[in-house]
């Protein structure tokens, strides 16, 4: 059997302001398919999200926590 | 029109912002936001069942408290 895939992405964030929002983040886009881990950090102002590329992709990461209410940006991509 | 009210577990100023953008984005609406008290006070055509829903996509608690008169 083939490994799952697993790919990482951080994604930055504004506009959480505390615990809560952080809470509320990791809460709702954990549910998301495709999700397998996600860590947000207030101070940094992003979170890194593991997903399975098949599933979901950064940007469908990007606008599900856009659609809650926070600023979502994908990092410039590598060339 | 009739005013909706609802509560919403928002902790802090991130928290009633996201609902802010929400609804915005929602838009034919016009709300007051009361943190203190975790209300959202809605003035909409949309129905319950619509506001509920864009407040809920916050990831927060949220229900629907009743009409409120002026």
């Amino acid at each position: 059997a083939s490994q799952p895939l697993t790919q990482v992405v951080v994604i930055n964030i504004e506009g959480m302001t505390c615990n809560s929002c952080v809470q509320s983040i990791e809460g709702v886009i954990s549910q998301k398919a495709g999700v397998k881990s996600i860590h947000v950090s207030l101070t940094n102002h992003n979170g890194t999200i593991e997903y399975d590329p098949l599933q979901t992709c950064p940007e469908d990461l990007r606008s599900a926590i856009e659609d809650m209410g926070f600023d979502a940006s994908l990092p410039a991509q590598p060339s | 029109m009739p005013k909706h009210e609802f509560f919403v577990d928002m902790t802090c100023e991130g928290c009633s912002n996201a609902v802010t953008r929400v609804l915005q984005k929602l838009g034919g609406v016009q709300f007051d936001i009361d943190l203190p008290n975790k209300k959202v006070c809605i003035d909409s055509e949309h129905n319950i069942d619509t506001l509920l829903e864009t407040l809920k996509k916050t990831g927060k608690n949220a229900s629907y408290i009743g009409e409120k008169s002026a």
